[in-house]
Order: C-alpha cells, then structure tokens, then sequence
C-alpha cells in the first residue's frame, strides 16, 4: 500500500495544494512533497493526525492506511505485551470479518472512546456498488480503456449523464492526481452535481503496466462518482485505499462473477 | 556590531519567533490569519504591553541601539517578502476576468483614496501632522494607506475557506491583483514626490522609474523566461539558479532604491516579472518562503510594534479620531467594492462578501504605514491609529465573510456553475464488436478502409465473454498462451496487423452485451458501431437477437458487417432511396471513396410513378468535385428490393446498404423470407441502421469539419426526408 499516494490523491481532492497543506501541518513543503512521492519514512502518528484534522477524515483511517500492521499497534504491543497474547487468541480462532465487528461491537459498548468526533464510522463501498457496476476479467491495452468501460457502466446508474463527459471527468481527475493507490489498485473518481455516491469496480484480467508509485501493475479500479466535495468522498478514497492495502485486488484476481466481487468485498469490508 | 550585540540580536530572534508562533496558535483557534497574530505579538513586545508591564524588561530585550539591526534584519526580510508577493501574482489572474473585476478593483481604489485623501487634507493634516510636512504628500499618503488590500492575506484567506476556486473568489483575488499593482505604483510616486526636494526631481524620479518598468519588462522578462524554460527542462532549481535569481533580486531592490521610488517596489516588479509557468516561480518561493516568512517577517512586524505605541493614545479625541478613521477605511473600500460588485449584476450577497475581502488590509498596509513613518509623512500617533485600523479591518474579515458567505451558499455555488463545456471534437472512431473469431478479418478490412493510409481513425476492437463462456476461454488461454489477447480477437489482431492497422482491444465478461456495446460506445464517443455477423447464414436473420438490441440502444450509426470474404474495398454499391439509414450509408461510403479510393455507385430507385425528385437530392449530397469516383444510376423500379438485388450481382465489394422496409430490412426480429437481399446478394453486406435525431458524424476528417453545410451533417434534413 502506498501511502504517499492516497495522501497526494486526498490532498488534491481536498483541494489543497502542498504548500497549504504543509504550512498548516507545519512542515516544509519539500518534506511532505517527500513523503508523497514515498521517499521519506511514513509521518509519525501526530503528523498523520495532523494531516487527517486538516482534510477532515477520522484519523484512524489515515493510519489505518498507513501499513498493513501499522507501527501505531506495534507500538502498543510493546507497551502491554498482554494485548499481544490476545490478538493472538483471535488470530487461533481465525475470525471473520463479520465476527470480527462484533467483537468491535463489543469494545464500543464496554470502552467507549473519548474522542468521539471524528471517529464515526467510514461509509463501506459495496453499498455503492451492485452486480451490475461490477465488470470482471477485463483485459485492455491501456487504462484509459478500463476507465471507459467503469464510465460506461457509471453513467447507467446516473440519470442524464453522458459516459462520454463521465469518462472525460475521470481523466481530467487523473491528470491533477494520479489515481494509483499502490497494490495494483486505482481509485479513478470524478464529480457529477447532486448525484448520489455511486461505484464501478473493473478487475483486470491482464495487470496493466502502469505508472504506479510502488511500480506494482494494476489490477483492479474502482472508479467512484460523487454529487458532493467533502468529508464523506474523502473519507470513501482514503477507505478504498485501505482495503487495497489489506490486499483487495488479490482477493479479486480471480472472481469470474460479480456477485463473488461483492461478496468478497462485503467480507472484507465487514469490520472498518 | 560587537560580540554582545549579536548575542543580543539572537535572543530578540528567538523571543520573537517564539511569541508570534504563541500567539499564532490563538489565532488559529479564532480562525484568524496567522498575519494578524503577528502583528499582535509584535505590539505586545512593544510600548503598547511589554513596555507598559515592565519597561526594564523591554528596554533589556530591545535596547534603542540594537534597533538598526533590526532595522536592517525587517528591510531584508520585507524584501524577500514583496519579491515572494509578486511571485504569486500570476498575470493570468488579471486577464480575462470581464469587466467586472475591472469595475469592482478600479472603484475599491478610487473611493478610499479619494475619502482618505479628503479626510487628510480637510481634519487630519491640522490636527495630526506637522507644518513642515508637505500637503500634498501627506493627502496622497493618506489615499494611499487607505486603499492598499492585502493580496497574501487575502489569498490566504480564500484558499482556507476553500473559496479560490468559486466565482467569488476569483472575482476577489483578481481585483485584489489590480488593487496591489496599482497601489504600489501610486506608493512609489508618493515616495519619490516625498524624497525629491522639488517637482523636477520628481518629474526626474518618475521617468527613471518609468524606465525602469521598461527595462524590466523589455529585457528582464525575456531573460527570466528563458531561465524558467531552462529550469523547467533540464536542469532543476541548482543553487547556481537561486544565486543568478537572488542577486537580480537585489540588483532590482538597489535600483529602484537609487532611484528613490523604495527598494520594496523593486522586488516586487522583480518578483512579478518571473514566469509563473514551468516551476521556477514555485521553486523559488518554496525555497525562499520558510526564511522570509518564518523568520524574517516576525522581525519586522516585531519592529513595526516597537514603534506602535498605544500610549499615544491617551485621550478621548484621540481614540474617537482612531474609530473615524477605522469607519472611513471600511466604508472607502468596503462600500466602493460592495457597491461596485452590485452594479456589475452581482447578488447584494455576494457583493458584500466581496466588499468584506477587500477590506482585507493586513500586513500590506503594515509595509506602507512602516514608510510612512520612516519617510516622516506621517506622525507616531497617526501611525498608531492606523496599525489599528489595518488590524480591525483584517481581523474583522473572516467572521463577517462567513455571516455573509456561509458553508452553504458555497456548495450551492458549486452546484450551479458546473462546467457544462462541450468535449472536444476527436478523430473518427469506431467500435468493432466481435463475437466470433471469423468475422475479424473482414472487419479488419473494412476498418482499414474506413481509416485509409494514414490510420485516422482511433479503432477499438471488442470482445465480451459470456459469463459461462469466460471460464472455457480461461482454460484454452492456459493451453495456449499465444492466445492469451483473447481467442476470439486474434483473427481480427491478426489481420490487423498485416494490414498495417493500429487498434487496440477489449475484452470483459458481459452477462448484458448489447448494453454493454452500447455504453461502451458511448463512452469511446464512437463514431461508428461496426458488428460482426458470424452465424450460419440461412438459419436465423441477421438482425435478430443481439444485434437488434444493440440497434435498438445505440446513440449511433450501427452497421453490420456480413462478411463473404472480403478482401478489399475497391468498388462499393450504395442503394438510395431517401432515408436517414439510406443517409447514414451514403456517409460510410463517401468516407470509404476518401479514405481508400473506393468506387462508389449509389443507385437510386424511383417507384414508376414517382417524379425525379431524388436525384436532385442525391447530387446535394455527392456534390460534383466528387463526382470522377461516385456513379449515379437511376432506376424506375416497383420494388427497390429487387432492383438492388439485380445490381448487386454485377460484381461489387461492397453493398452498403441503410436498414428500412424498401430493401427489406427492418430492425425488428422476423421472417427468414424477408432479408432477402442478405440472403441473395453474392458479395458482402454492410447493413447501417442510423437513429433517429442524431447527427451523421464525420464522413472524413476535414468533411465532417468544413464542410458544415452538406446536407449530411445537419440533422434537420434528415427528417426532412
């Protein structure tokens, strides 16, 4: 997963550039401008709380996105090594996502947490797609041909829109930020007035050699169309970065049905 | 300077740094600018707090004689700043915003100058200044202290509430622009009117500068963009660039300061001249900005607060002089803006919020009153009335900008002023659809001919799986990996390929082809949707199934191939009797006439009884400079269907022929009987079916553009006939 390039992707989206967001953090801009192009080491938990208080996005997700067993909980482990022997517990009765929410259920009845803004829940990703805005086992010679196609199946869902300007507002978006999260997933999206959130998910047959920031081929997108700019799409992209972190576009290699896709994205999007 | 002295300098340094950034994050939590804590932490270290707590403490910290050096520490640092501010004046931001902005700036200087300027020359020159400075320097100076608005901040303070993008916003930050340019010219006047003893030296100054402009426009812009070019290409921003760029910098500063129009202006024009594309401007304020900013402005808002003094202050007059001139300044700019901006047909909303940013005054004004006082147009007292003007009027910005100009309206704005640009026209493209591997050479030579030699036309060639089909084409593909482009495509590639045909392929499993063709046609705006017909030929009709739907949905020209072994594209019947479909075939081959040289013989059947009306039509739409390639035949014939039966046993390539009742063909699923022309035709069948209401697009790339006025473009003589 590629940190740098979901927090370049949700910089633009907010509408900053990287000296505003710098200046506000409070670091140079070369540094964050480092950090985005993955040549730094990932920010430390308070600037990465910093970043998601200035894009407006539950911190927690941000770190979530941050790495696949994220320093922030190793760091506790070490602290209470006690917290270590029950993961482990978890990991031997091999949990499903599912039940795994209710043992997070279970945490928020008992330990409450304090801060509580900015904690709500992320908006899930299946909801926003269906079996028909699913497209399995493309193979194309260039990713443009992919984002047509998520365009294609998009501009269905929304009443008076042209696949034509949808397809066109993708690559506009594109070319301000490149949408490639890292781990062989692109996060195309684009904005249509007044629309409600809708998704398309196209998975690759062939991975597509493109320009991506950990040079992994890609091999899924997932193209999302917003009526509105803010928190909650920002929330979406830096959500559908953290499930290409936890290896989506592996789970979905090879679904040859869309109702797999969805069952597999359901499974995976159980506990956010 | 002695060891002490620097000592001495370093802990001002830090203490100031230090306070303001203290202070900053108070602001912050206001929502304020971080201008505004600065300033209040320069006036707090001054006589206005620190001095009046604890005099010794402030005499300990600023003694009189480290003032020079701080001094000196604020007049570098304020020259980096005014260069930073000129790199982020973008010319753009002045051209093409309408008259509006024109309007809207012109009246926010013109009506605080000329109330500032009244007010100075009727009340304040007796009461607060002193007889030997000159009338009019200080009436102009007053104008001008009055007029100025903070571009930094202002710029600021939109891109912190998301506005630079809106409406507004650009509105505000180009009338901001026109606002510092002109100001900063008027600045420089004044100066140079002050420091001249008499009116020559000032006709003198001003002609130098004039110069000066010239120089800097003429010769310095050209070099710097040369520069920029270089930096965006090749090279990067080496230290050797950010050396040639500092020392032109300083070389700008000297010379207007020697000119006697203050070094200030000097970097600022320098800093305007930059060119804002290819990154040498962005470059250079990213280096520069941690050290002017963080560094050396806190100096100077430091020494702009040693010499506020509050104190000065001390009666009742004195601070109801303070709140009349806070009320003149707001209604100079405010009122001058906000009513220009309703004149020009903005909401009174919006006008306000526009006359609330102007009123921005921020640390520009700091700059200009720090002249001021250094030139001696101004007294201390006055000089302290006005930090206090320029601190209420930024302070009050940002609460009232979000009474006027909530969350709300902002997103509203959003919606309404969503781009609706039309896309940009693109090359002739064509969706081949393809099912089956058989039908791909033929497709591949009919694609050849509709692109001709020089391949203009962008070719998509696609192929859907059918959901059971997928896992069986997955396992063949294992077998063998030559495949591995899709079975089903690699005739098509294949040909293609020796052909000398670029295309690029597609495929996906698809429980829905004929709406998956369409959308994807739709989104490739395809110009063309060209179907490959595989079955049988005898058991089912051709425009059944799949095709129908197809020909149902499609926002397009539609045409199917049915393939008889063409090989190539030389003579071409076209059937005509009138309709959109018969149109629509008639563009397809006059697209095959320029782009592969076809002959092409369009016959035109007339029923017996019928005038000739028709040929007239026929000749509108083949105008006669085509004529040596396309032959016109007219037959009185009572049923069409056979007359162009009979004609297309004379050896033809090709028959393109449009959908509809008269050939037999109609888009709906029946009888084998019918599609008789398909059944009895030799050779092979371009069957075109065009809806209803679209246009004919593109019959050759420089056609479907110059020739607007041919009858096939337009889409009203299509229903005509």
């Amino acid at each position: 997963m590629h940190l740098g390039a979901t927090l370049r992707l949700l910089r633009v989206d907010a509408g900053l550039s990287l000296r505003d967001l710098a200046r506000r953090i409070g670091v140079s801009s070369a540094y964050l401008s480092r950090v985005e192009n993955g040549v730094d080491a990932p920010p430390t938990q308070e600037r990465l709380t910093a970043i998601a208080r200035e894009l407006d996005v539950p911190p927690a997700l941000l770190m979530d996105v941050a790495n696949r067993v994220s320093p922030y909980v190793a760091g506790y482990l070490e602290d209470v090594p006690a917290a270590g022997t029950l993961l482990l517990d978890i990991a031997r009765r091999k949990l499903t996502g599912a039940q795994l929410a209710r043992v997070r259920a279970f945490l928020d009845a008992e330990f409450p947490l304090r801060e509580v803004r900015g904690d709500e829940p992320v908006p899930p990703l299946a909801p926003l797609l269906c079996a028909e805005r699913v497209v399995v086992q493309l193979s194309c010679g260039d990713y443009e041909d992919a984002l047509d196609v998520a365009a294609g199946r998009l501009a269905s869902a929304l009443p008076g829109v042209d696949a034509a300007k949808l397809a066109e507002g993708l690559r506009q978006r594109e070319g301000e930020a490149p949408s490639q999260v890292g781990n062989g997933v692109a996060v195309p999206h684009a904005f249509v007035a007044g629309a409600a959130p809708v998704a398309a998910l196209v998975t690759l047959a062939r991975p597509l050699k493109v320009d991506a920031p950990d040079g992994q081929p890609l091999r899924l997108v997932v193209a999302l169309v917003d009526g509105h700019v803010g928190r909650a799409r920002l929330m979406r992209l830096a959500h559908v970065a953290r499930l290409a972190g936890r290896g989506l576009a592996d789970r979905l290699q090879g679904a040859e049905e869309a109702q797999r896709v969805l069952e597999t994205l359901e499974e995976l999007e159980a506990l956010r | 300077m002695n060891p002490h002295m620097l000592a001495q300098l370093l802990v001002q340094l830090i203490v100031i740094i230090g306070v303001s950034r203290l202070i900053g994050r108070g602001a912050r939590w206001l929502g304020q600018p971080l201008v505004i804590a600065e300033v209040v932490a320069g006036i707090a270290l001054g006589p206005s707090l620190l001095g009046w707590l604890a005099p010794d403490a402030m005499h300990w910290l600023f003694p009189p004689e480290s003032m020079p050096f701080l001094k000196m520490l604020a007049e570098v640092g304020l020259v980096l700043f005014m260069f930073l501010i000129g790199l982020e004046l973008d010319p753009k931001l002045l051209k093409g915003r309408g008259h509006a902005s024109v309007a809207i700036s012109h009246s926010s200087i013109v009506v605080p100058f000329a109330l500032g300027a009244a007010a100075g020359a009727l009340w304040l020159y007796k009461s607060l200044s002193s007889p030997d400075v000159p009338f009019s320097s200080f009436v102009l100076f007053m104008g001008v202290s009055m007029s100025i608005t903070a571009f930094p901040v202002l710029a600021r303070i939109l891109t912190e509430r998301g506005l630079m993008q809106s409406k507004l916003g650009a509105i505000a930050i180009a009338c901001a622009a026109v606002d510092d340019v002109t100001a900063w010219c008027i600045l420089a006047f004044v100066v140079s009117l002050v420091r001249a003893s008499d009116l020559a030296h000032a006709g003198l100054t001003t002609l130098f500068a004039l110069l000066y402009i010239g120089f800097m426009l003429l010769l310095v812009k050209p070099f710097l963009a040369r520069l920029g070019a270089r930096v965006a290409n090749r090279e990067g921003l080496t230290q050797n660039v950010v050396a040639i760029t500092l020392i032109l910098l300083l070389a700008s500063a000297w010379t207007t300061e020697y000119i006697g129009i203050h070094s200030l202006f000097g970097a600022f024009m320098f800093g305007a001249v930059i060119p804002k594309e290819g990154g040498l401007a962005a470059a250079l304020a990213e280096k520069l900005e941690d050290v002017a900013v963080v560094l050396l402005l806190p100096v100077f808002f430091a020494f702009s607060g040693l010499r506020t003094q509050m104190g000065l202050l001390d009666t009742p007059e004195a601070w109801l002089t303070c709140g009349v001139i806070i009320v003149l300044a707001c209604l100079g700019k405010f009122g001058g803006s906000a009513v220009a901006a309703r004149l020009t047909g903005l909401r009174w909303k919006e006008a306000g919020a526009i006359g609330v940013l102007m009123n921005t005054r921020g640390l520009m004004e700091l700059i200009v009153l720090n002249l001021g006082l250094d030139l001696g147009v101004i007294s201390p007292t006055l000089f302290t009335m006005m930090v206090i003007m320029a601190l209420v009027t930024t302070f009050m910005t940002t609460p009232l900008l979000r009474l006027l100009y909530s969350p709300e309206d902002l997103a509203r704005e959003r919606l309404v002023q969503t781009p609706e640009a039309p896309l940009p026209p693109s090359a002739y493209t064509v969706l081949l659809c393809v099912s089956h591997g058989q039908a791909g050479p033929g497709m591949a030579v009919l694609s050849r001919a509709l692109a001709g030699e020089r391949n203009e036309a962008n070719l998509y060639a696609l192929h859907l799986l059918s959901p059971e089909r997928s896992l069986k084409a997955r396992a063949d593909e294992a077998l063998d990996p030559s495949a591995a482009s899709g079975g089903a495509l690699a005739p098509l590639v294949g040909r293609a390929e020796k052909l000398g045909l670029s295309l690029r392929t597609l495929s996906f499993v698809s429980s829905e082809p004929a709406r998956d063709i369409c959308r994807t046609a739709q989104a490739k705006r395809a110009d063309l949707v060209l179907l490959g017909w595989h079955k049988p030929l005898f058991s089912q009709t051709v425009l059944g199934g799949t095709v129908h739907e197809v020909m149902q949905e499609a926002g397009g020209t539609v045409a199917v191939l049915v393939d008889r072994g063409l090989s190539q594209v030389r003579r071409v019947l076209v059937p005509f009797v009138g309709s959109r479909h018969d149109r629509a075939a008639l563009g397809l081959a006059r697209r095959l006439v320029k782009q592969a040289g076809a002959e092409v013989t369009v016959l035109h059947v007339t029923s017996p009884e019928g005038a000739g009306a028709g040929r007239a039509q026929v000749e509108e739409l083949f105008p006669a400079d085509e004529g040596a390639a396309v032959k016109l035949k007219v037959v009185r014939h009572a049923s069409p269907e056979e007359a162009a039966l009979e004609e297309a046993k004379a050896g033809y390539d090709l028959v393109v022929v449009g959908l509809g009742a008269e050939w037999g063909l109609e888009d709906r699923l029946f009888g084998v009987q019918r599609e008789r022309i398909v059944r009895d035709a030799p050779g092979s069948l371009l069957l075109v079916r065009h809806p209803e209401g679209a246009t004919v697009l593109a019959q050759t790339p420089e056609g479907a553009r110059t020739q607007g006025s041919s009858p096939e473009t337009t889409p009203s003589v299509g229903a005509r006939s």
